[in-house]
């Protein structure tokens, strides 16, 4: 009986006392290294001895990208490259619509050849014309090209104070002044019933999951402009799920808290903080947008175009009060926080976005907006439930929708 | 589309081709346009329309029903004229109002100077579709230039476009600095800068004048090009006869008498150049979209410009405004200084329907180096003179164009009018 006892035992689970048996007698932190150890001794062996140099078939591809392209005056083109490719690379000519063109290149050490992931600007004095697209290609050493086209080109605006202080301007406009205005309606929200104030809820995550959406669009429509080495689609995936899983645990520790009895961690403002800081890196990569548009120089930022961002922008207010209009109301100085994260990311990535832009950046922030978006969406619907709500109830379903809706319509007067 | 009864369009057609044929053999103060005009209305009269429009393809309902061929529309920038430019010879004492010029002697010899400047301008080159272009003195094709075989040509080269240009010269030049080109003289000239370019008018034939400022596709597709033509002096001829043959045998003074009448009748200088009717025309082409092919494709510029401006498909046309037929006289022997700017494409060409005519390529000879072809085919910066004769022929529409299909159907197709 005594052995059946057992036998059931090991059946359900090791016992301790096997758990910690060690082969040979082994002490614990050797069984933990000797893997490594191996490993680094086979890497060794295969670096000196090269096994497999009789297996190798042909080279591997050179791969080159042109991230983007500046036109600091209308004699200049400025070609930004990246070598994605295994092998060095060197440059030997340029093709400025298919003619053979002068140029330099400039921050790869002096010479025009590349190392594995290094990246540089080649310089060609062209006079090229406003509006009429340029071809220009790299002719490789082994003759490979890589063809860009540079459409319609215009001249860069390239740094100055006062392109920051536009810019500035530009995301007051379209990123601060909208959220604070969409705000005000806290008042409002705090005098709603419970059902009406989680359809308000609801039309929050609506606008976010739009959000969402639109975001992680853009960001794998960028990412393939990231250079091949970069893995941009899984960058892409990785800033998704790292932005969604931090800001998860950060809230899962934030329960731990509340349970411990921290009455601050409990509130909704907790949630309002976080809505502002999803809403806000949205805002980030929307700022970014701008910038990169104007270092690109491709903007046209009419009226039109402002007032499209700013009611656009507006929705995204009352999304982030929501979740206090329960309870005491928190002070001002919080109002005026969450509305500057929120807001205020517009223009920090308008500067970015003119200043240091590259597809790798722009794509790497859409994502972790998209993350932290999708997080939010979660804790709203929590918060719901959490209040005796029902979250898919008729009402919600709808003001769900409408956030959707109320997006899609002005998102359709902002196409930068 | 109202329901017609054919029987009675038929007879209608009948009914107003005889009119028209009637009013070409009699009437010669009716202009053609007039009666077409007239066409039109009595056409739409009888399937009941009460339109006025001159288009023939919206006139007659049984129209084709595969669809008209053709640029919709007519030109509605008159600036330039390509029938104008047909005969527009800048010859030093007459000209173009745009191209300041005088004749002059100097050291023995005739100085025909001219005044070119470049621009940057834009040009229509198909109904309603405008072409950015860099022109000498606002045109494209340049000022037609003419002069004698030993003349100096002298031209006074202003730029005032924003990028930097030079003229080159398909001529037997024999200074390196006149050459017009970047590594040369005064090289390329930028904008306000001028200079003038000097060369001797040889050898006799027609010639091509570019420019030669780098990207070369880029400097002659948008529009800087344009013809010499260098009339065979016929006392040289007559001196120096060999110089103007592919041909090794004896020169028989017949043979010689010959040559020195076709070099008259080349000269403009000349009263046997006057019964001949001169035409010069430039093949080009344009690409708009920046994809490094060309879009339009005409000569002298338009797309359609010696066109119909309607047709039925069944035989019926009308002249447009803008898009009409060259009309020539039939008796008239008619020369053609053609020359190929195209860019992108390696070869264009001239065919002539239910015709046959002599090639002088570059015009450096005066026997032809292909004689009774309908087709020819020219490089860019070849160029050579075609002379044709309508004298058997009867009146009516002729049609020429470029034998690649694609040219044609993208502007390249023109008519005479043989009256």
């Amino acid at each position: 009986m005594a052995d059946k006892t057992q036998n059931s035992t090991t059946d359900s689970g090791v016992p301790a006392e096997n758990e910690v048996t060690q082969p040979l007698g082994l002490p614990r932190w050797v069984s933990a290294l000797l893997p490594i150890v191996l490993l680094v001794l086979v890497l060794g062996v295969f670096a000196f001895t090269s096994p497999l140099a009789g297996v190798q078939s042909g080279e591997p591809l050179p791969d080159v990208t042109v991230t983007h392209t500046t036109l600091p005056s209308d004699e200049t083109v400025v070609l930004h490259v990246t070598n994605n490719g295994p092998e060095s690379v060197t440059i030997s000519q340029i093709l400025v619509d298919e003619a053979y063109w002068d140029f330099q290149v400039e921050g790869a050490g002096g010479d025009q050849t590349l190392a594995p992931m290094e990246s540089a600007q080649i310089v060609i004095p062209y006079h090229w014309n406003p509006g009429w697209d340029l071809e220009v290609a790299l002719v490789l050493s082994d003759g490979a090209t890589f063809h860009n086209t540079i459409v319609a080109p215009s001249q860069s605006p390239g740094f100055s104070l006062s392109l920051l202080g536009t810019l500035a301007v530009i995301g007051l406009f379209v990123g601060v002044i909208p959220v604070a205005l969409g705000m005000l309606w806290f008042p409002y929200i705090k005098t709603m019933s419970d059902r009406w104030l989680h359809a308000v809820l609801l039309f929050a995550a609506g606008v976010l999951g739009f959000l969402a959406f639109d975001a992680g669009f853009e960001a794998f429509e960028l990412a393939e402009r990231v250079p091949g080495a970069f893995e941009g689609n899984l960058l892409v995936v990785f800033g998704i799920f790292g932005a969604l899983l931090l800001v998860q645990a950060i809230s899962a520790w934030r329960e731990g808290r509340v349970d411990a009895g921290d009455s601050r961690a409990s509130s909704g403002l907790w949630i309002a903080y976080l809505v502002a800081v999803g809403i806000g890196l949205h805002n980030l990569a929307e700022g970014l947008a701008i910038g990169s548009s104007f270092a690109l120089g491709r903007v046209s930022l009419g009226a039109f175009l402002v007032i499209g961002f700013m009611l656009h922008n507006v929705t995204e207010g009352p999304a982030v009060v929501a979740p206090v209009a329960r309870g005491k109301r928190p002070s001002l100085k919080h109002f005026v926080a969450l509305g500057v994260i929120a807001g205020a990311p517009v223009i920090l990535g308008g500067w970015i976005g003119s200043l240091a832009y590259s597809p790798t950046i722009g794509a790497f922030f859409l994502a972790i907006g998209v993350g932290a978006i999708l997080q939010v969406n979660w804790e709203i619907a929590r918060m719901v439930r959490d209040a005796g709500g029902r979250v898919a109830s008729a009402t919600n379903l709808l003001a769900f929708l409408l956030g959707l809706s109320v997006m899609y319509v002005t998102d359709l007067f902002v196409a930068l | 589309m109202p329901s017609i009864d054919y029987d009675s369009a038929a007879n209608v057609t009948e009914r107003l081709e005889q009119r028209l044929v009637e009013s070409l053999t009699g009437e010669a103060n009716v202009s053609r346009r007039t009666v077409l005009g007239g066409f039109g209305v009595a056409g739409s009269a009888a399937v009941g329309l009460g339109s006025s429009r001159t288009s023939a393809s919206s006139d007659h309902e049984d129209e084709d029903e595969h669809g008209n061929f053709g640029a919709v529309g007519e030109y509605r920038d008159l600036d330039f004229d390509p029938h104008e430019f047909l005969t527009a010879f800048n010859i030093g004492d007459s000209g173009q109002d745009n191209v300041p010029q005088q004749v002059y002697e100097e050291d023995g010899r005739t100085v025909r100077e001219f005044e070119f400047t470049a621009v940057d301008t834009t040009i229509t080159i198909a109904p309603g579709v405008e072409f950015q272009a860099w022109a000498f003195n606002g045109q494209v094709p340049g000022p037609t230039i003419r002069a004698v075989e030993g003349d100096l040509i002298r031209v006074k080269f202003t730029n005032l476009g924003r990028h930097a240009h030079t003229i080159h010269p398909h001529l037997k030049n024999l200074n390196p600095r006149m050459d017009g080109i970047p590594q040369n003289g005064p090289g390329v000239l930028n904008t306000g800068e001028s200079f003038t370019y000097e060369w001797i008018a040889q050898p006799a034939g027609t010639h091509f004048y570019h420019c030669h400022s780098l990207p070369l596709k880029e400097h002659i597709h948008r529009g800087l090009y344009g013809t010499i033509i260098v009339d065979p002096d016929p006392e040289r001829v007559s001196e120096n006869p060999r110089d103007y043959v592919n041909y090794p045998g004896p020169i028989t003074d017949n043979f010689q008498d010959q040559l020195v009448e076709e070099a008259r009748s080349r000269n403009h200088e000349y009263a046997e150049n006057d019964a001949v009717n001169e035409m010069v025309m430039v093949m080009n082409s344009f690409d708009t979209n920046f994809d490094g092919g060309n879009e339009v494709y005409a000569v002298n510029t338009r797309a359609f410009g010696y066109g119909v401006g309607g047709t039925d498909g069944n035989g019926n046309w009308t002249a447009g405004e803008t898009k009409r037929p060259i009309q020539i006289d039939k008796n008239e022997r008619q020369r053609v200084y053609l020359s190929n700017s195209t860019e992108f494409d390696l070869i264009n060409s001239f065919h002539t329907h239910s015709q046959f005519f002599d090639y002088y390529d570059h015009g450096t000879t005066l026997t032809p180096t292909l004689k009774n072809v309908d087709t020819i085919m020219q490089c860019q910066a070849q160029r050579g003179i075609l002379e044709i004769d309508y004298s058997d022929h009867d009146p009516g529409l002729y049609m020429f164009h470029a034998h690649q299909s694609e040219f044609a159907e993208l502007g390249w197709m023109s008519f005479f009018e043989v009256v």
